[in-house]
């Protein structure tokens, strides 16, 4: 590939998996200026990675991992802001407004609490599962064996159904 | 609420971001043309400070030890000894930390990685256990024979009860400061404040590790 062309391929391969980033983000970090400092240190690290990366996995599968790394070490936020230059001050992603009512979005929130509550890793494992990825890419992300993926999972999912029934009660 | 039910709230979530989410190429494209420090760049610099220093002192000591050897008393090189020695396990604590700083690659599989970062800085914890181990001879390196030989009971007995206080604080400690300890009231004490906060949440991490690397 020529140099010149790899931002290109970069940008439209964070075009393509923007929401990984987004969902990511979104389940490591509540607060919002945190969230899009989150957002912007995983970029720089897919960036600082890009070079590495072969299509041994799929676009999707490098992504998490670097997302899922960057966010469960981000507690170090003083010394993470050191690493990102004054000078990218600007959000990477931006939402649109929309509009934030009614039952469901109630529900996505409900939901998006639980997985903050868990633990990093369970969290890491939840978001992966919601996002129905297969046990195969599961351990290939999280790094351990797909009948260890499967124990987890289940053990998540009843954990999870478990605090849902106890709000509808 | 079942799983299929908690599957489709989600696939209305990512529905609702791909309508609504928005990347800002711009901003993406500073990215691409900034020179990115690696990701632990930021730690490196003050680890290798931290040997450099430490190697400017215990030469400093070792030739002082040297050079005193045959008019020194006995306790100040004693503690001068075993004090350079602990200098010298703390500085290949943070060699080790340097080699692994070098190992971390972000984007090997998440249990890897989240495991060599986590025994990474919680390695540090080595480091006050050296410190700790230090403290009697504080206690002991200005002993001489002229202070043993002119002083009187009450100066023995207050001298005795402080080197073995340090001694038995210096040796429980040592003991003590260990991962497993972690949620004890003591130790939250003593490793209470911001500059501790990454090395308490490493080892929370490292627990949930360890749960994970157990297949059951």
């Amino acid at each position: 590939m020529n140099p010149s062309d790899k931002p290109d391929l970069f940008i439209a391969v964070i075009q393509a998996n923007k929401g990984i980033i987004y969902k990511v983000a979104n389940s490591y970090c509540n607060n919002a200026a945190n969230r899009k400092d989150l957002v912007q240190e995983i970029t720089v690290q897919l960036w600082k990675s890009f070079n590495n990366y072969t299509d041994q996995y799929k676009y999707s599968t490098w992504i998490y991992r670097i997302a899922l790394n960057t966010a469960i070490s981000f507690y170090r936020k003083e010394n993470r802001r050191k690493e990102v230059p004054n000078d990218l001050s600007g959000s990477i992603l931006d939402m649109v407004d929309t509009n934030n009512t009614g039952e469901l979005e109630e529900k996505i929130g409900l939901l998006q609490q639980f997985i903050s509550g868990l633990k990093e890793l369970d969290r890491a494992l939840m978001l992966l599962y919601l996002e129905e990825k297969s046990q195969k890419e599961i351990a290939e992300i999280i790094g351990i064996s797909e009948t260890n993926v499967a124990t987890k999972v289940n053990r998540i999912k009843k954990l999870l159904k478990q605090k849902f029934s106890t709000v509808k009660t | 609420m079942e799983d299929v039910e908690i599957i489709n709230l989600w696939k209305s979530y990512d529905k609702k971001l791909a309508e609504s989410l928005l990347l800002n190429r711009r901003n993406t494209e500073d990215i691409t043309k900034i020179k990115i420090r690696s990701f632990l760049a930021s730690m490196r610099p003050m680890k290798i400070f931290n040997i450099l220093a430490g190697i400017v002192w215990v030469v400093f000591v070792d030739t002082l030890i040297i050079k005193l050897f045959p008019y020194a008393n006995f306790f100040f090189l004693f503690s001068a000894i075993i004090h350079v020695l602990l200098t010298k396990l703390a500085i290949g604590i943070y060699l080790y930390q340097l080699i692994l700083i070098y190992l971390v690659d972000i984007s090997e599989p998440v249990l890897a990685t989240q495991d060599k970062l986590a025994r990474l800085r919680s390695s540090t914890l080595w480091v006050a256990r050296f410190l700790f181990a230090q403290l009697p001879l504080w206690t002991t390196f200005y002993w001489n024979k002229s202070m043993l030989d002119n002083g009187n009971a009450f100066l023995y007995t207050i001298q005795i009860i402080v080197t073995l206080f340090f001694t038995l604080m210096a040796v429980w400690l040592f003991r003590n400061t260990r991962y497993e300890n972690r949620d004890k009231k003591w130790f939250r004490l003593i490793f209470n404040g911001i500059e501790w906060q990454p090395l308490i949440k490493s080892m929370e991490l490292l627990s949930q590790v360890d749960e994970y690397k157990i297949e059951k």
